[in-house]
């Protein structure tokens, strides 16, 4: 991390014509599907059965976000995924940088043994634990509850690992050490320096755990099977399972379940892309 | 400078818990909020003594929206009823299973899909309340098919018919004009009476001068779907055997349905999907199989373009499509209250009046008799009496055995081989094979 | 968020301003209350310093017992049994013939090279991709910023999102969005998902929409680490940029290339959301012909629609072992990498 900023020179040249070209046109690919959701959304689903296609916004976008805000229940899965993903989130960053920092700095016996059994299962793909998760689920009566797509999401070993690598690093062990010297409680040492250390991590971990969360589709279609508590990915795997057979609003729905993220792209466009790129190098 | 970052930190950290303790909170007690079963203040020693009882319900049910509940509910001061309403049975029945499976999660009256209920009396019967016995069911009220999908082999009766499907055939008057066919409701009947290969005439007739752009039929797999119907034996035997591979009726449906699709007769479109409500839109096809609450479907999707454009006739060979049955988990607080409901949710009077609000037809025979269903209406269809049309298809109805997989056997059948014929042009031998190949594998345990 | 390294140096040495032990030892030596006082006090230190590690664990590995390991392994048991969705807790030992018939199951092996197809066509031009876009977005450009965010918006939208987007765009009739243009170029109209190579064309397009800008950001990062002076003295030897490219980019980012293709394998591996919503009515065939039906979403049917989670297991586990053949090819190309460099 620290030498981010040396090589942040990288490559002095310009770019010509050409890669200006290629970019926005790549860039356009990349935006054009969400504003034709838009558009699509802002017409009725006989319009989008003539050809051509529609290019321009029709007049029914209000209509149709009120249809897919109720009928389709996006209301309530906004809110739901809300509470679900913002959870998910802080008991991820929470957890993660604890033991994080144990496995960083601190001796205790079977560190060895018990990072790997992290690192072992970082990469297990969550198949293959939905059957047991989804019978524990109906066995403690959870389906259809928010808590079901909450706790099996609440902690993640890469979060553990990554938090665990980055301080490695960031946290130097003298300033630990200097502070057990000074008598502080293992409490005020988390407090006052592995927090201030972890921030930068923590946020990046926030974010991407956030996202994750927030477009989770596998397990919460399973668990939330009843649809009274969706999730919007699953109010919105219930608009492709033809809930409501009118594509524009279906897209109606699309568009408000990315909405959110969207928005925070906007904000924090920087940040996020700063974020993904140094996780990518930690990572 | 200090003392800020600090004061900042603490913030954001304390709000980071809140969030994570408000969250788990809610979980926790969304949970001991439902966990019990029979729903939430029960009869338990509240004072006021009133029971609220809860009814599970998939889809635009229309017990709430006839106003049954709330009749109810003045007819018993002491009874408050709450709806739980799931849109799609794909998503509702799973979820009952495993809920019935656990004794929790559930309400005081299940609804259950006819695709489901044999899965019902022959695996789960033992969790369900009786409701023969329950005061005020009259069984010679019922036609008797339904009477006894609901019942086991041993002649306990866990769920108590709703509604029916008894389908007829809608048909766009002025194409069938444009094409040269009848456009009155009984000589449309006489066209296709008795016998589906006539109703595949009719298509060729239809094909022969048909106005541009449009099909005789929306899909191969809704023809398929009418005629399985309508046959004596489906997919069990009466004896609950597997017989789909060699039922007539099955074959019989498979064939014409292959036939349709391979003549150019169909529009290609799988039903309930954005595509076929285009179509009601664009009137790309003429006809289409008709129970009762496909009228008010129609009505919704054509709008006013196709206002006095449909009637219906009555079909080839009547046969079922959907209706559905109430239940009682034996888990359930309160199972009396529950069952008492039931009973009257589908006795014949109240059956009429959801036919009247909601188009669903009643499984009462007891009900035909009723103004409500004796001259009935519909403006929209050229003021066709359908309680008359219908009522005529229920009493043509043939008593088909059903199965636990019925629904599962159907879907794929569509899916993973009608479909195939109308729009990829698969031969049908082939798919038919393929088809097996999947219902097969499904059915392995 | 960037200046992450003089932030972690400031704010470190925060601590000490009341926990004055060392220096009450010389003070306190000979009063027998101090004495106490900094006996409990080191016990209590000690008792700290020993438990504190566990303490810092325990709330993930709660968790992730909870969640994780033991459903892992409860998956593993459940492989070997026939278990039905309606009846999940009555189980009956059936060995290891979920598996053995899985050996002789056309619908599986027709879902793994399903999987494999869809994974090439998604990966590979999705990877290839994103190395361009990096190349371009490493040159000092206007509103690089610009680039950098709007190509990431596809990242933000979810599977199911995006899916049905693309289903609408895909559309069998020539009012679908992608046969509208192909019209417009002479094309005819093409019925995307009821044939195969189509169908696992618009499926992976989804894959390569939403990820092509997230991988191309990670190049970028990987790039901006490459040392200047290599491309200096490239420069000096009279390499032209796509020489430079070629021998100078490619080869130092050979470590971040093979890690996004192991993260783009596994995703492949694990495909599932796209599949399910692209066909009609979200049916979990994948298609008519199956067409398009992957591993996850064959391992979805067996569970949730054809209701058999004992050999829904195996598939699972399946899946796993997969996985890790993967991880084992993965770690012995990066050994010969490393070897060969």
């Amino acid at each position: 991390m620290a030498s981010l900023k040396k090589r942040g020179a990288g490559r002095q040249l310009h770019g010509g014509k050409v890669a200006y070209a290629v970019l926005i046109l790549f860039t356009i690919g990349s935006l054009f599907p969400l504003v034709w959701t838009a558009i699509a959304a802002s017409r009725n689903n006989t319009r989008l059965a003539e050809t051509p296609p529609p290019f321009w916004f029709g007049g029914n976008l209000f209509k149709n976000l009120e249809i897919a805000w109720t009928d389709a229940n996006m209301g309530t899965a906004l809110i739901n995924t809300l509470v679900v993903a913002g959870t998910i989130t802080v008991g991820t960053v929470l957890f993660s940088t604890l033991a994080g920092f144990a496995f960083a700095k601190l001796r205790f016996r079977f560190r060895g043994l018990l990072l790997l059994l992290v690192i072992g299962t970082m990469m297990v793909p969550p198949q293959l634990s939905v059957v047991p998760l989804f019978m524990m689920v109906a066995e403690f009566g959870w389906t259809d509850q928010l808590q079901s797509v909450i706790l099996p999401t609440l902690v993640s070993a890469f979060g553990v690992f990554f938090m665990r690598q980055y301080l490695i690093e960031a946290l130097p062990t003298e300033v630990i050490e200097a502070a057990r010297v000074d008598g502080a409680s293992s409490l005020r040492l988390i407090w006052h320096v592995v927090f201030p250390a972890a921030r930068p991590a923590m946020a990046v971990l926030g974010m991407l755990t956030f996202v994750m969360a927030w477009n989770d589709f596998f397990w919460p279609i399973i668990a939330l099977t009843q649809g009274g508590e969706p999730t919007v990915q699953v109010a919105l795997a219930g608009l492709g399972r033809g809930q409501i057979p009118d594509q524009s609003v279906i897209m109606a729905g699309a568009l408000l379940g990315t909405l959110p993220l969207l928005i925070a792209f906007v904000l924090f466009g920087k940040q996020i892309v700063g974020g993904i790129m140094q996780g990518a190098v930690k990572g | 400078m200090r003392y800020r970052t600090r004061t900042s930190r603490t913030a954001v950290v304390l709000a980071a818990v809140t969030t994570l303790a408000a969250g788990l909170l809610a979980g926790c007690a969304e949970d001991s909020d439902e966990d019990e079963p029979g729903g939430s203040s029960g009869g338990g020693g509240g004072g006021k003594g009133k029971t609220t009882l809860t009814v599970g319900v998939f889809g635009a049910f229309g017990l709430q929206e006839a106003g049954l509940y709330d009749e109810y509910e003045k007819l018993n001061p002491d009874i408050n009823i709450k709806q739980n309403s799931v849109q799609r049975n794909e998503n509702y029945w799973p979820a009952l299973l495993t809920h019935l499976s656990s004794g929790s999660g559930l309400s005081d009256v299940q609804a259950v899909e006819v695709g489901n209920i044999a899965e019902l009396t022959g695996t789960h019967a033992s969790k369900l309340v009786d409701l023969g016995k329950t005061s005020g069911v009259d069984k010679n009220a019922y036609l008797d098919w339904k009477w006894q999908q609901g019942t086991t082999d041993d002649g306990k009766t866990i769920g108590l018919g709703t509604d029916i499907g008894p389908t007829g055939i809608c048909y766009r008057k002025d194409l069938f004009k444009k094409a040269g066919l009848p456009t009155d409701r009984e000589a449309v009947g006489k066209l296709w009476a008795g016998d589906w290969s006539k109703y595949l005439d009719a298509g060729k007739r239809y094909q022969k001068k048909a106005p541009k752009g449009t099909a005789f039929v929306d899909g191969a797999t809704g023809v398929m779907a009418a005629v399985h119907a309508s046959g004596k034996e489906k997919f069990y035997d009466a004896e609950g055997e597997l017989i789909y591979q060699d039922s007539a009726g099955v074959q019989e449906g498979w064939d014409l349905a292959a036939q349709f699709a391979e003549a150019g007769l169909t529009a290609k479109l799988q039903q309930f999907q954005p595509s076929w409500d285009q179509a009601f839109s664009n009137g790309s096809f003429a006809t289409v199989t008709c129970p009762p609450w496909m009228l008010g479907y129609i009505k919704d999707k054509a709008g006013d373009k196709g206002e006095d454009q449909w009637d219906v006739a009555a079909a080839p060979k009547p046969g079922n499509w959907g209706g559905s049955f109430l239940t009682v988990p034996e888990a359930g607080k309160n199972k009396e209250e529950a069952a008492k409901l039931v009973a009257w949710l589908t006795a014949p009077k109240q059956q009429a009046k959801l036919f009247d609000k909601r188009a669903s037809f009643p499984s009462a025979e007891a009900a035909y008799g009723l103004p409500e269903v004796k001259d009935a209406k519909n403006p929209y269809f050229g003021d066709a009496p359908v309680g008359q049309v219908f009522a005529k298809a229920a009493e043509g109805v043939p008593v088909q055995p059903i199965g636990p997989k019925d629904g599962i056997i159907s879907q794929y059948l569509a899916d993973t081989g009608m479909l195939g014929v109308d729009q990829k042009g698969t031969s049908p031998d082939k798919a038919w094979d393929k088809a097996v190949k999947t219902i097969d594998n499904a059915l392995d345990q | 968020m960037t200046d992450i390294p003089s932030d972690t140096r400031t704010a470190a040495p925060s601590t000490g301003e009341e926990g004055a032990a060392p220096r009450a030892r010389a003070v306190a030596a000979l009063d027998p209350a101090a004495e106490r006082r900094r006996a409990r006090r080191s016990r209590r230190y000690r008792w700290d310093m020993k438990w504190s590690p566990y303490a810092l664990i325990a709330p993930f590995f709660l968790f992730f017992i909870a969640f994780g390991l033991f459903p892992l392994l409860y998956t593993g048991w459940a492989s070997l049994h026939r278990v039905e969705l309606g009846t999940p807790t009555d189980m009956e030992w059936v060995g290891l013939r979920n598996f053995s018939r899985l050996l002789e199951d056309d619908f599986f092996w027709n879902a793994l090279r399903n999987t494999f197809t869809i994974g090439i066509i998604s990966t590979v031009p999705q990877l290839v991709m994103a190395l361009g876009i990096a190349h371009l977005l490493h040159y000092r450009l206007r509103g690089s910023m610009f680039f950098r965010v709007a190509i990431l918006t596809p990242y933000a939208t979810s599977v199911a999102a995006a899916t049905l987007v693309f289903v609408l765009m895909f559309s069998r009739t020539d009012h679908g969005m992608i046969n509208w243009a192909l019209g417009l170029i002479g094309v005819d109209a093409v019925d995307w998902q009821n044939g195969d190579w189509t169908a696992q064309f618009a499926v992976s397009s989804i894959v390569i929409w939403r990820w092509t800008g997230y991988n191309a950001l990670i190049y970028l990062a990987a790039m901006q680490a490459i040392p200047n002076d290599l491309y200096e003295s490239a420069a000096l030897d009279g390499a032209s940029r796509w020489q430079q490219f070629r021998h100078v980019t490619i080869p130092s980012l050979r470590p971040t290339i093979l890690f996004t293709c192991v993260v783009s394998t596994i995703g492949a591996t694990q495909l599932f959301g796209e599949p399910l919503l692209f066909s009609q009515g979200a049916s979990p065939t994948g298609g008519s012909d199956h067409q398009f039906q992957t591993l996850g979403l064959y391992l979805y049917e067996q569970g949730w629609f054809n209701q058999h989670l004992g050999r829904s297991s195996a598939i699972a586990w399946t899946m796993f072992l997969i996985l890790v053949l993967i991880g084992l090819v993965n770690w012995a190309i990066s050994r010969w990498i490393r070897r060969s460099a």
